[in-house]
C-alpha cells in the first residue's frame, strides 16, 4: 500500500512546489508591476494614513482633528469648522500639499513613528511617537462673528492681543472647504478653487497687498509726534486742495471741501476728519527719510515674524522720491506705491494699543504630547519698538476722538472707548474700506483691522467709516462682551 | 528528535508569539501591553498541555508535529492579530479550546486506541452525515440550532440556547470523521475492491458495485455544492475520498474513474450555477474583472507583490486592503508582511507536515492506521495547497481555510484533532 501512499504525498509536495514557484513570481518577478499599480492603494495609503495631531482654539474647540477613515484603514483629517478656519489652519491634503498651520507645523503634527529600528528602539525606551496637537490663539466664538459680519463680502479681519501678540481672529474672504481637497476627488476640486476669480484660496491677511489709504495717516501722524514736528494742535493751513509742487496734480479732500471752517485746522482736527490735504503737507514736511524710517519702525519693508512667510509690505525708499515729491505727499496719505498687508496694519494699531512695542504676531499658544501635557508653550515677544510711549498715548487720544466723533463712529461699541482710524483706499476701481483699531483705549485687549475689499456690497459709495466700522463694532462688542 | 527538544520548539513558538505580537504594538505605537503577556500564556498553555498529555498518553509518539503546527498557529495567529485584535483575541480562546479537544482525544483513545474508530465506524459516518446536513436546517426556526447563510454559502449552524451563542462549520469536524470511517471501511474491504477481472481492451476496469461508493461521494460532494454552495468542501471531500480508494486499492481505475466524474461534476457545475462562473472569471482574469469579481484576487495580488522579497514588515503592511484576509486570504497577508521569506516558511511548514504525516502512514504496519494517516495528512495537505493555490491562482480560489493559519475555530479544532489522531496512531505503531 506504500506505493500509492509515496505517490499521493508526490502530488501533494509537488502542489505545494508549484504553489512556491508561483509565489515566487509573484514577489520577486511580477513584484514591482503589482506594488504600482494604479489600482494598489497602498503607496497613497502610507503617507496619508498616519495619525496626525488635533488643533484646537484658546477653549479646546477641535479645529482639526484625524478621524477614522470609513473605508480605508488609517486616518482622515476632519475639520469640524468647515471653512471658517480654512485660512489660519489651513488643510492638510495628498494631492494638493499642506496648506497654513497644518504646512507650518506639520513635522510636529505628523505621527513620528517612521517605521525605522530606531524609531522601535525609541519607542521601547518610552518615546512617545505620537503625533503632538496644537492650542492655537484663535476664539471659535470671535472668529465666527467675524466672518458673519464679512458675510459674501471678499476681505479680511485679523484681531490680536496688542499685549502679546496673540492672533485672536484671522478671517480672509472668501474662503474654502478644506475637506473638499481630501480624498480621491480632491483634484477636480483644487483645480475649481485655483480657478476662482474671488481667489478663496488667497489669504488676504498675510499674502495680499493693499493701498492702506487714510489708515497710514496713523504712520505720518506717529513720525510727526516723534520728530516733534507737529503736536496735535499745531495748525496747517486749511485748503480745498493742496497744489503738489512740480506737478499739475492736487490733493484734495474726501467731500471735496476745505477741512471744516477757519483759515487753519489743527492736527488733530485733520486727523479726526480724515483730511487728506492736512497729511499731503505733512508728509512733505517731514520728508521722504522720516517717512521711510517710520515706516520701518512699524514693519513696513520687514520680514513680519510669523508662523509663516508673510508678504513684506511696502514703503518706497527715500531714493524714490527724490525727484518726485507729489508722490511723497500722496504717500502720507497712504495712495501711490504704499502697500500693506492687513497683518502690518494691526501691528501698527498694536503698537499704538501697546505703548509703541510692536509684538510678534503668533498662532500657536501651545504644543501639547499625546498625553495632552504641554512641551512647549509660546512666550510672547517683543518684535520692534515703533514708538514712544509719549507718541503712543497721543495717537490714542487722537484715534478714540475718530470713533467718538468723527469718520469711525459706527465703530463704536456702548459703554466701551473705542480708538480707530477708518480708511478709504482708492483703487481705480471701487475703494477698499478699511478700519483698523483698538479696544478699550485705556487698556486695550484687542486690536483688530478690517478690510473690506472694493467696496464690498456698497460698491463705489462705500467708505470706511460706512462699511469697515460697523464690522468692527460686532467685533469689538463680542470680544469685550465676553472679556470686559 | 526527543520529546525535551519538542518541548523546547514549543517554547520557541510560544516566544516567537508573544515577540510577533509585541511587533505589531510597535508598529501601531501601542508598545507592550497586556495581549503580549496573554498570547505567550496561551500559547504555553495550549502545547504545553498538548505536549504534556502527549508525553503522558502517547509518549513514542512522533515529536515533529506539535511543533509544526505550533510554529503554523504562531505565524497565523500573529497576522490575525495585526489584521483585526478582537478576532486575535477569539482565535486564542479556539486555540485553546482545540488544544483542550485534541488532548481529550489523546485521553479519550489511551486505552482502546484508535480501534474505537474502527469499532464505531457506522457511527462515526452517521455522525458525519448529520453534521453535514446540519447547515440546511431551516435560518429561523423555533429549534435552538440553525442554519445560518454566510456570504452566500449555507456552511455554518448557529447554536443559541440562551446563555450561550455559538456558530460553527461543521463541514469541518465532518472531513476527520469521514477519513475516520472511509481507513476503517477500506482496510477491511480492500480486497474485495482490489481485485478487477473485467478488462476493456487493454485496460482493467472495475465493477460497477465496486465503482458504488465512488458514486455516492460523488453524489453527496455534488449535494454539498449545490446546497451549500461550497466549492471548497466539497472538492475537498471528493478528493479525499478518491485519494483513500487509491490509498486502499493502489488501483489507478479509481483515479481515472474519479478524474472523469470530476470533470463531469466541474462542467456541470461551470454551467449551471451562477456561483461557480465568477470564480472562474477570477481566476483567469483578475484584472479584467477587477470592479467585481476579481477585486480580492487581485487585492492579494497587490498584496504579494508589494511585500516583495523583503516584506513590508509585521505590521507596517496594509493587508487589510484584502478582503477576508484573515481567512481566505491569511497567506497573501503573510506574504506581505513578512515578504518572500515568510511565504517559502510557511509553504515549506507545509511540506514538512506532510512528509511527517506520509511518514507516520508508511510505517504503519496495521492497514487501518495506515490508511487513516495517510487520510488525515492529505487532508491537511491538500486542503494548503488547494487555499494557496487560489491565492497565488494556481487554481480558482475554493474558500476553505489554510489550517492552523486561518481565523476560525471549527477549522482549528479539526486540525488539532487531526495532529492529536497522527501523533497517536505513530504512538500505536511504535509501541
Amino acid at each position: 500500500m506504500n506505493g500509492p501512499i509515496r505517490r499521493l504525498a508526490l502530488v501533494l509536495l509537488v502542489g505545494l512546489a508549484l504553489v512556491l514557484a508561483n509565489v515566487t513570481y509573484i514577489q520577486t518577478i511580477a513584484g514591482t508591476g503589482y506594488r504600482d499599480d494604479a489600482r494598489n492603494r497602498r503607496v497613497l495609503l502610507s503617507r496619508a494614513a498616519k495619525e496626525r495631531g488635533a488643533i484646537v482654539d484658546r477653549a479646546g474647540e477641535v479645529l482639526a482633528a484625524s478621524g477614522e477613515n470609513p473605508d480605508e484603514q488609517g486616518f482622515l483629517r476632519v475639520y469640524p469648522f468647515g471653512d471658517l478656519f480654512a485660512h489660519p489652519v489651513g488643510v492638510s491634503s495628498l494631492l494638493f500639499g499642506d496648506r497654513s498651520i497644518e504646512r507650518a507645523y506639520t513635522t510636529r503634527l505628523r505621527s513620528k513613528q517612521d517605521l525605522t529600528i530606531s524609531d522601535m528602539v525609541a519607542a521601547l525606551l518610552g518615546r512617545d511617537l505620537r503625533p503632538e496637537s496644537l492650542v492655537l490663539t484663535l476664539d471659535a466664538g470671535l472668529q465666527r462673528v467675524a466672518d458673519e459680519a464679512i458675510g459674501i463680502q471678499s476681505g479680511a479681519i485679523v484681531a490680536l492681543d496688542p499685549q502679546t501678540g496673540a492672533v485672536l481672529a484671522y478671517v480672509s474672504s472668501p474662503s474654502f472647504d478644506p475637506t473638499t481637497l481630501l480624498g480621491p476627488t480632491a483634484g477636480p476640486a483644487g483645480d475649481t478653487l485655483v480657478a476662482n476669480p474671488d481667489e478663496p484660496l488667497l489669504d488676504r491677511i498675510s499674502s495680499a497687498t493693499f493701498a492702506p489709504g487714510s489708515t497710514f495717516k496713523i504712520v505720518t501722524t506717529a513720525a510727526a509726534l516723534e520728530l516733534d514736528l507737529a503736536r496735535p494742535d499745531t495748525a496747517f493751513d486749511n485748503v480745498t486742495a493742496l497744489e503738489l509742487p512740480g506737478s499739475t496734480s492736487t490733493i484734495s479732500n474726501f467731500d471735496g471741501g476745505a477741512c471744516g471752517a477757519g483759515a487753519t485746522v489743527t492736527l488733530q482736527t485733520a486727523f479726526v476728519r480724515s483730511c487728506n490735504t492736512v497729511f499731503g503737507q505733512l508728509a512733505m514736511d517731514l520728508g521722504a527719510g522720516a517717512m521711510s524710517q517710520q515706516a520701518t519702525a512699524f514693519g513696513f519693508g520687514l520680514d513680519i515674524p510669523f508662523e509663516w512667510d508673510v508678504l513684506d509690505s511696502v514703503f518706497p525708499p527715500p531714493s524714490a522720491f527724490e525727484n518726485d515729491v507729489p508722490a511723497l505727499a500722496q504717500s502720507g496719505i497712504g495712495q501711490r506705491d504704499v502697500q500693506a498687508t492687513p497683518l502690518q496694519m494691526v501691528l501698527v494699531v498694536s503698537a499704538i494699543a501697546n505703548q509703541g512695542v510692536i509684538m510678534e504676531p503668533y498662532l500657536v499658544a501651545q504644543v501639547l504630547d499625546a498625553n495632552g501635557a504641554v512641551v512647549e508653550r509660546t512666550a510672547p515677544t517683543e518684535w520692534q519698538r515703533a514708538i514712544t510711549p509719549t507718541t503712543a498715548q497721543i495717537l490714542s487720544g487722537l484715534m478714540t476722538q475718530v470713533v467718538s466723533s468723527g469718520t469711525g463712529r459706527s465703530a463704536s461699541v456702548p459703554g466701551v472707548q473705542v480708538a480707530g482710524k477708518t480708511g478709504t483706499a482708492e483703487t481705480g476701481g471701487a475703494p477698499h474700506a478699511w478700519f483698523v483699531g483698538f479696544a478699550p483705549a485705556d487698556n486695550p485687549t484687542i486690536a483688530l483691522v478690517v478690510i473690506i475689499q472694493n467696496g464690498g456690497s456698497a460698491g463705489d459709495e462705500a467708505t470706511g467709516g460706512s462699511v469697515a466700522a460697523p464690522i468692527a463694532s460686532r467685533v469689538f462688542a463680542e470680544w469685550l462682551g465676553r472679556n470686559p | 528528535m526527543s520529546r525535551n527538544a519538542e518541548a523546547a520548539l514549543l517554547a520557541a513558538a510560544a516566544v516567537i508569539a508573544a515577540f510577533g505580537v509585541t511587533l505589531v504594538n510597535l508598529a501601531s505605537a501601542r508598545g507592550m501591553d497586556t495581549q503580549v503577556a496573554l498570547t505567550f500564556l496561551v500559547f504555553v498553555l495550549a502545547f504545553g498541555g498538548l505536549h504534556v498529555a502527549a508525553r503522558q498518553w502517547a509518549p513514542a509518539g512522533s515529536p515533529f508535529l506539535l511543533p509544526l503546527s505550533a510554529l503554523l498557529t504562531t505565524i497565523g495567529f500573529v497576522e490575525i492579530y495585526r489584521l483585526d485584535t478582537r478576532l486575535a483575541g477569539l482565535q486564542r480562546w479556539w486555540i485553546v479550546i482545540g488544544a483542550t479537544l485534541a488532548i481529550v482525544t489523546l485521553l479519550a483513545l489511551t486505552r482502546a486506541g484508535t480501534d474505537v474508530i474502527r469499532r464505531y465506524r457506522y457511527i462515526f459516518l452517521a455522525i458525519a452525515l448529520l453534521l453535514l446536513l446540519l447547515p440546511l436546517l431551516p435560518l429561523d426556526w423555533g429549534f435552538p440550532i440553525r442554519g445560518r447563510l454566510v456570504n452566500g454559502s449555507r456552511l455554518w449552524v448557529a447554536a443559541d440556547f440562551g446563555f450561550i451563542d455559538i456558530q460553527f462549520q461543521p463541514g469541518e469536524l465532518v472531513k476527520v470523521l469521514l477519513v475516520g470511517f472511509l481507513a476503517s471501511y477500506l482496510a477491511e474491504r480492500q480486497q474485495a475492491l482490489s481485485m478487477m477481472t473485467r478488462r476493456v481492451g487493454r485496460f482493467t476496469v472495475p465493477e460497477p458495485r465496486q465503482v458504488l461508493p465512488l458514486a455516492i461521494a460523488w453524489t453527496a460532494s455534488f449535494g454539498v455544492l449545490v446546497y451549500q454552495r461550497d466549492l471548497g468542501a466539497s472538492l475537498l471531500l471528493f478528493t479525499v475520498f478518491v485519494a483513500m480508494v487509491y490509498a486502499a486499492t493502489g488501483r489507478a481505475a479509481y483515479l481515472v474513474a474519479g478524474g472523469g466524474m470530476f470533470a463531469v461534476g466541474a462542467v456541470t457545475a461551470w454551467a449551471t450555477f451562477a456561483h461557480v462562473q465568477p470564480r472562474i472569471q477570477a481566476w483567469l482574469s483578475p484584472f479584467t474583472y477587477y470592479e467585481t469579481t476579481g477585486y480580492q484576487v487581485a487585492n492579494g495580488l497587490f498584496a504579494m507583490g508589494s511585500g516583495s522579497l523583503s516584506g513590508a514588515g509585521l505590521g507596517l503592511g496594509r493587508p487589510n486592503l484584502i478582503p477576508f484576509a484573515a481567512t481566505d486570504f491569511i497567506f497573501a497577508a503573510v506574504a506581505e508582511e513578512l515578504g518572500y521569506p515568510g511565504s517559502v516558511v510557511v509553504l515549506s511548514l507545509f511540506g514538512l507536515l506532510v512528509a511527517v504525516g506520509i511518514g507516520i502512514a508508511l510505517r504503519s504496519r496495521d492497514l487501518f492506521r495506515k490508511l487513516l494517516a495517510a487520510g488525515l495528512t492529505f487532508t491537511l495537505g491538500l486542503q494548503a495547497v488547494l487555499i494557496v493555490g487560489g491565492v497565488v491562482r494556481l487554481f480558482p480560489l475554493t474558500g476553505i481555510t489554510l489550517p492552523f493559519m486561518s481565523y476560525g475555530g471549527s477549522s482549528l479544532v479539526s486540525n488539532f484533532v487531526i495532529v492529536a489522531l497522527l501523533i497517536r496512531i505513530s504512538h500505536e505503531e511504535r509501541s
